[in-house]
């Protein structure tokens, strides 16, 4: 595992500076989010910008969430992403299962069909989605919405999915079957719990996809009832431009659930990311 | 794992069993399961990906307007919609920015990447956790970085201005985003900054492929590290970097949302790349014909470059 750059350990301190130095750099944007959220209104338009905010105020989050508008959204993203979450795995382990471990026919070009479908731009997915779902009285529903994102997720999923289930030996499986246990109960009882870290992945990632999702909010969605989280932030940085303190406040609150669900399970996120590659 | 494995083999092939199931017919069982199984996620994905987009052909060849959504009748018009979009100045205009947009976010997400991939490939204390925090950047919904980086590139408050006017004379500060001459380099700025960390961790992988014994022994034979960089890591390098540049090249051509949520096109179309231009004819102006074309024409760059992509894929075999 060790990488090009034939010296060991010695010496490994100052690369350790550099990389929190350029790794600092390149957070600054973040920072200053959270730098903006916390401070005080009178200070934020000034000319030279504090960089640290002194004294702190929490009174941009307490506007943000005494507004009804922002919970909404925010109960909204949690539906529609949870949604996601559990339609892909109720569609995606299964599916990935079939490809790993059946001799279908056409499973070649199934995995092909997969790894293409996650090639059309959201924008131009949502254009006959939304004559559809109106035909359809999807439009303005949680379940057009969870099911337009599930087309992001489930692709990557069986994609992620499928070489985790290969990788789970043939003779627990027969030996399963062969002791009387039915296909779902093989799936259920034996392979399930084998995989679960490839399922923390592909839970984990679709979770992050579909609570940054904004195509599909913003083009199926026009009911505030509905409506995830980035489209109500998209509109408020549209007619309160300059309410930054505030905007940020927003902005953090959302990124929270990705910080938190990142840094919970990022080994089964890295893991993932570096299986699937082909990310949508 | 070697025993359990011939003991069972050879248990299926022949002396009794203690149940009556051959071996054929748990082929049968298993062959029926997987059609069973993979039925749900292809019907899904027929209805609410393949169909649409067939639909979405169907409509670019059909006169559809806002009052016939609700069944009103559509008439054939062949390929007129497809003639109206691409005789659109707009869209020509948005070609040009999406391939400017795209080349320049490739070119430095790449490097930017490149670099940090072989700075992080070393092995140093808190290696994991800093790269960890590197992808944060990445993994923000694209709305909240968009919004981030029209505060950080604000005329009069914002802190890459506070930075140039720290650093140089007053006039280096700038109205990046509302400047049409400037609007797209801001963008491409944003885009290169969520592009990193994902072009690192993939060049990542491929470095430590690489056998370290071929950099000792080229270092024993006096190679300094340059050397070692461009005659290994490079040529070694070469087929990870196609992979993360094709990959790359799809998101980005697609890139919509970020754009939208940071200059809304403008100003003037100065950053109107053919997501938001297509977006623009179909949900702005109802032209759903003529959006519907243009999409199709927007879908032709990733189907290009993933099918090449996909074909690497195939090509290096499937191992895993």
């Amino acid at each position: 595992m060790r990488p090009p750059g034939i010296r060991g350990r010695r010496g490994a301190w100052p690369v350790t500076v550099v990389a929190a130095l350029i790794t600092a750099v390149f957070l600054l944007p973040v920072y200053w989010m959270v730098n903006t959220s916390l401070t005080r209104p009178d200070r934020i338009l000034a000319e030279t910008p504090d960089w640290f905010p002194a004294p702190a105020t929490t009174q941009h989050y307490a506007t943000a969430l005494s507004d009804d508008a922002l919970l909404r959204a925010l109960l909204n993203s949690l539906v529609i992403s949870c949604g996601v979450v559990a339609l892909t795995l109720l569609l995606g382990v299964p599916f990935a299962y079939a490809l790993a471990r059946v001799p279908l026919r056409g499973s070649g070009t199934m995995v092909l069909a997969l790894l293409i479908a996650q090639l059309p731009p959201s924008i131009v997915l949502a254009a006959p989605l939304f004559i559809l779902e109106r035909r359809a009285g999807l439009d303005d529903t949680y379940v057009g919405l969870i099911a337009a994102d599930t087309t992001l997720t489930l692709p990557f999923a069986v994609i992620v999915l499928r070489p985790v289930l290969r990788a789970v030996p043939r003779e627990l499986e027969e030996a399963a079957l062969v002791d009387g246990c039915g296909p779902v109960g093989v799936l259920l009882r034996v392979v399930l719990p084998i995989m679960a870290p490839g399922l923390i992945a592909v839970a984990a990632l679709s979770f992050l996809i579909a609570w940054g999702e904004f195509v599909f909010g913003l083009t199926l969605a026009s009911e505030p009832d509905v409506q995830p989280v980035t489209v109500l932030l998209n509109a408020f940085v549209g007619t309160h431009g300059t309410a930054w303190g505030a905007l940020m406040a927003t902005a953090t609150l959302i990124s929270v659930p990705v910080v938190c669900v990142f840094a919970a399970l990022q080994r089964f996120v890295v893991g993932g990311l570096a299986a699937g590659t082909v990310k949508g | 794992m070697r025993r359990p494995r011939s003991g069972l083999r050879s248990g299926h092939r022949s002396g009794p069993r203690p149940r009556p199931r051959s071996p054929v017919s748990l082929d049968a069982r298993r062959r029926r399961a997987g059609y069973l199984f993979s039925l749900p996620g292809l019907v899904f994905l027929a209805l609410v990906l393949a169909y649409p987009l067939l639909y979405n052909v169907w409509t670019s060849v059909h006169d559809v307007r806002l009052s016939e959504l609700l069944g009103g009748s559509s008439p054939f018009v062949g390929l007129d919609n497809y003639r109206t979009a691409v005789d659109d100045p707009d869209f020509w205009h948005a070609v040009r920015l999406s391939l400017v947009f795209t080349a320049g976010s490739l070119l430095f997400q790449f490097t930017i990447g490149f670099a940090l991939a072989l700075l992080f490939a070393r092995p140093f204390p808190f290696n994991g956790l800093l790269r960890s925090l590197l992808l944060v950047a990445w993994l923000l919904p694209p709305v909240v970085s968009g919004t981030l980086f029209r505060w950080m590139l604000d005329q009069d408050s914002g802190a890459y201005n506070a930075l140039l006017r720290a650093v140089g004379p007053d006039t280096l500060a700038h109205d990046w985003l509302t400047d049409p001459g400037t609007a797209l380099a801001g963008v491409i700025l944003a885009n290169v900054w969520v592009g990193v960390p994902f072009n690192m961790l993939l060049l990542l992988v491929g470095l430590h492929t690489i056998d370290p014994e071929l950099h000792e022994a080229a270092a024993l034979d006096g190679a300094n590290a340059w050397q070692r960089f461009r005659w290994i890591t490079v040529p070694l390098m070469r087929p990870v970097s196609v992979t993360v540049l094709l990959l790359g090249l799809v998101y980005t051509f697609k890139v919509f949302d970020l754009v939208f949520v940071m200059t809304g096109g403008g100003p003037v179309d100065a950053t109107s790349v053919l997501s938001v231009h297509v977006y623009e004819v179909f949900f702005k102006f109802f032209r759903f014909g003529e959006g519907a074309a243009a999409g199709l024409l927007l879908l032709l760059v990733p189907l290009v470059a993933g099918v090449v992509y996909v074909r690497r894929l195939r090509g290096e075999g499937e191992t895993a």
